[in-house]
């Protein structure tokens, strides 16, 4: 008797658990349940959902379109794209980085975008093709612990840092597809000779690191001197730790130097969806570039003036260089790898 | 079932040989046969090794001093040993760099990894000590062999096989993780994997190079069973025998336990409190309840899938032992060293070639656990499997039971406990698994681990440490579960052989 109670309890145990189970995954809590008949989106966004999130509310507040989104890194999504082949599930991509866009760009899959969208920025913070579009700047920036470094000592030059008196003091991140993009328009402006040279230089003095983030808080905690950065991350550590805890400082290098290249993030249009374009848009109206400048620090690529501890978008006296030519990134990977820096 | 199992374990391997196709056999060679991969092998094998030696020694050593000795508080040891098990590698990793500054490197990976995988061989071997004879040993003893040579000439051949299978799931965890080396910035192959997907967009360069973290897996597949050694006939009866008293020893093996425990548990989980304390940003609550109801319909959809999958490839091999059976009980293994985003891609490329309507649905996320994670379920279930006397088998069928119900009310009570064990290992790493439910989930659902990965990709360490800790609790659960299940079926056993004398 008593064993067939057991069995009887753990059988319905066992009932009980694969119900639980496939009704709660049936219902899985969702963050959002777009109606069926509102106009709606898919986005695939590689910027993060902490950031972007209220923007994507405030399009839906204002132009009725419910919003789908998945979030992931920019590489991933556009892998995760080239892979679903001929059932993209995405209306639009929303990449942290050129890059990504431009391996879409590479292999056909972005919706050439209207001139309306387009001229709304600059030639250089777009594809050359139109077929993806820059909604927000980000400078790349010399972090620096003032506690090891006086001001009059910091380089003139991201080539300075070559000098011997720099090993083991700076920081950067070789696999980041923002250091990448700088490399990138290290070749296109100095050539390969130069870059292959000063790389092989990183090789000796640099310490590396995986991440943006994880180079600021060396240079926070005084481990190394300076590290090469994106400078919303200067930003984003000082909502984290409170402004007056930060140590480290930013510097940008002299004129026209190419370690002050502004990238951009940017959108890419998938599908037929008309809503897309309206989206892409929108992010270049004063809602969105509004948000961008006041919430994440970034620049505003039509003209809305920075927070006040930046330089001027045009003050920065960034390289000239057309981003879209940024996009064909193998001899740069394969320049960065023959030096030893990644795999 | 078996068959659908394989076949969805060889999924990715189809999918690396689509891309490898595409690439051409010239391209993948310039690719793989660079001096700089040759390097990350050697580091990807180093590390391999090294884990899998520290976690035998120190699995082996908690399992023996939690079964066999009087050692005071030894279920709290016990606890302590399993507990490690709960804590993602991602999160011990960023916890560590966070508290320890220039916490970085081989010995850093070193360290986290084998506190994240000491626990397969503790638990794989202390059920091999529960149930391999104690008696053995007291004999050698009294014949006057000392406490080494008992061990090295009876104990150890005993766990032999149960800790190398322990350290084989150690050793293709270690290759096949991204998230703790390439936080601890230690270059191994499966950070290449990544950085090619990240940095180039490159698909086929990443895919030879997954090529090859196949090949290693196939040279360990091979091995292990020379590795295993023979295993050595137990009677299957096992008396309650008189545990070790220690003695002098007692504090020291003690204190060895204790501080292990603290570094694997202690440290990480103050770091996470620390993070809570001073950062700025903020968990939201409702976030954080519909995230951790994600997870755990997640890990009990997962666990229980697993189970069925694992009770049908282990009746396979245990009952029916054939070249064919053992050639499915390997190839599940296959794919265990590839990293999650390969067997994510590979479901993305599949699915949406053959059934697109599966695609970003719960089921195909629970495939890719299958995938990933069937392995874990039948290295725990196959022993217990096994040990259900066919005796029994062939009673019930005499009595007109069919085959399924012999299962249903033969088999599967008796070796139950491993069972629920399986199905647990499973949950937990379901709990912890990053990289596939990340690209394959529905659009919109998070769980606590995609809440943990967004919370820190932005620095908000504050609001990421609530996910963290809440995910270290809600696999405690499955962790304690699981460790209870191998001590217990030290009774249980007694009970079935009481009751099988009375039948």
């Amino acid at each position: 008797m008593n064993n067939k109670l057991k069995r009887g309890l753990r059988v319905s145990a066992a009932a009980i658990a694969a119900i639980t189970a496939v009704t709660a995954l049936t219902g899985c809590a969702k963050e959002t349940t777009p109606t069926p008949t509102a106009e709606s989106i898919t986005i695939y966004s590689g910027r993060s959902e902490d950031l972007i999130a209220p923007l994507l509310e405030a399009f839906t507040e204002e132009t009725g379109i419910e919003i789908e989104v998945r979030y992931a890194g920019s590489a991933e999504l556009a892998a995760q794209i080239l892979e679903e082949g001929s059932n993209v599930q995405a209306d639009v991509f929303f990449s942290q980085d050129a890059g990504a866009l431009g391996a879409l760009t590479e292999a056909g899959v972005l919706k050439t975008l209207d001139s309306e969208i387009t001229d709304l920025v600059d030639a250089k913070y777009r594809a050359a093709d139109n077929t993806w579009v820059g909604v927000s700047g980000r400078g790349r920036v010399l972090s620096h612990n003032p506690e090891l470094i006086d001001e009059a000592d910091l380089p003139a030059s991201v080539f300075d840092l070559a000098d011997p008196a720099w090993k083991g003091k700076i920081g950067i991140a070789p696999s980041n597809a923002s250091f990448q993009s700088f490399v990138t328009a290290m070749r296109v402006l100095k050539g390969e000779a130069a870059t292959t040279e000063w790389l092989a230089a990183m090789k000796e003095n640099a310490v590396i690191f995986e991440k943006n983030g994880q180079i600021l808080e060396a240079v926070e905690a005084g481990e190394i001197t300076a590290g090469l950065i994106n400078h919303y991350y200067w930003f984003e550590h000082a909502t984290e730790i409170g402004e007056e805890n930060m140590k480290s400082k930013m510097a940008w290098f002299e004129s026209g130097d190419v370690g002050n290249l502004v990238n951009v993030a940017g959108v890419g249009v998938l599908s037929d969806n008309a809503a897309a374009v309206t989206f892409a848009k929108w992010l270049l109206g004063e809602t969105a570039q509004k948000f961008f400048v006041e919430k994440t620090s970034e620049y505003s690529l039509t003209g809305i003036p920075a927070q006040a501890w930046l330089p001027a978008l045009d003050e920065i006296a960034s390289p000239n260089i057309d981003l879209s030519a940024l996009a064909p990134l193998a001899e740069t990977l394969e320049l960065i790898r023959n030096a030893g820096l990644t795999d | 079932m078996a068959v659908v199992a394989v076949f969805a374990s060889v999924a990715p391997l189809v999918y690396l040989g689509v891309r490898l196709a595409e690439f051409g056999i010239d391209k993948v060679l310039t690719q793989t046969l660079r001096s700089r991969s040759f390097e990350l092998l050697g580091n990807s094998v180093l590390l391999t090794l090294a884990v899998a030696v520290a976690a035998i020694t120190i699995g082996s050593f908690q399992a023996w001093l939690t079964v066999r000795t009087s050692i005071r508080g030894r279920s709290f040891f016990a606890i302590l040993a399993a507990l490690p098990l709960a804590m993602p590698s991602y999160v011990s990793a960023y916890a560590f760099a966070a508290l320890v500054p220039g916490f970085k490197g081989f010995w850093a990976a070193w360290l986290v990894l084998t506190i994240g995988t000491a626990p397969y061989v503790y638990l794989a071997v202390s059920a091999a000590l529960v149930r391999s004879d104690a008696a053995t040993e007291e004999v050698a003893r009294s014949l006057g062999l000392g406490r080494w040579r008992v061990f090295k000439n009876v104990t150890w051949p005993a766990i032999r096989p149960a800790a190398i299978s322990g350290a084989m799931l150690s050793a293709l965890y270690t290759l096949s993780d991204f998230g703790a080396v390439s936080i601890l910035s230690f270059d191994t192959f499966t950070r290449a994997i990544y950085n090619a997907y990240r940095s180039s967009f490159d698909r086929s360069a990443a895919a030879s190079l997954a090529a090859i973290l196949v090949v290693i897996t196939v040279i360990l597949l091979v091995a292990e069973p020379w590795l295993r050694g023979k295993i050595v006939p137990t009677d299957s009866r096992v008396r309650k025998t008189s545990l070790i008293h220690l003695g002098w020893f007692a504090p020291i093996a003690g204190t060895v336990a204790v501080v292990w425990a603290a570094v694997g548990i202690l440290l990480p989980t103050i770091s996470l409190i620390r993070w809570n304390l001073i950062g700025l940003s903020k968990a939201d609550a409702g976030e954080l309840g519909r995230a951790l109801v994600n997870s755990i319909s997640y890990a009990l959809a997962g666990g229980l899938v697993a189970a069925i999958f694992g009770i049908a490839i282990s009746v396979l091999v245990v009952r029916f032992r054939s070249k064919t059976t053992l050639m499915i009980d390997r190839t599940i293994w296959l794919t265990h060293a590839v990293p999650g985003i390969v067997v994510a891609l590979s479901l993305v490329f599949i699915s949406n070639r053959l059934l697109p309507q599966l695609y970003q649905t719960s089921a195909l996320v629970i495939i890719a656990y299958l995938i990933l994670f069937l392995p874990n379920a039948v290295a725990a279930m196959q022993t217990p499997i096994s040990q259900a006397p066919r005796a029994l088998d062939e009673v019930a069928a005499s009595l007109g039971a069919t085959r399924l119900q012999t299962l249903r009310r033969v088999v599967i009570p008796i070796a139950g406990p491993g069972i629920l064990a399986g199905a647990a290992l499973v949950a937990l790493s379901v709990l912890k698994e990053l990289p596939a439910t990340l690209m394959l989930r529905e659009t919109g659902v998070e769980t606590l681990a995609t809440r943990l990965w967004n919370a820190t990709s932005v620095s908000s360490f504050a609001a990421a440490a609530p996910y963290a800790l809440i995910l270290v609790l809600v696999a405690g659960i499955p962790a304690w579960l699981l460790n209870r299940q191998v001590r217990q079926s030290m009774f249980s056993q007694v009970d079935l052989d009481r009751r099988l004398e009375r039948e």
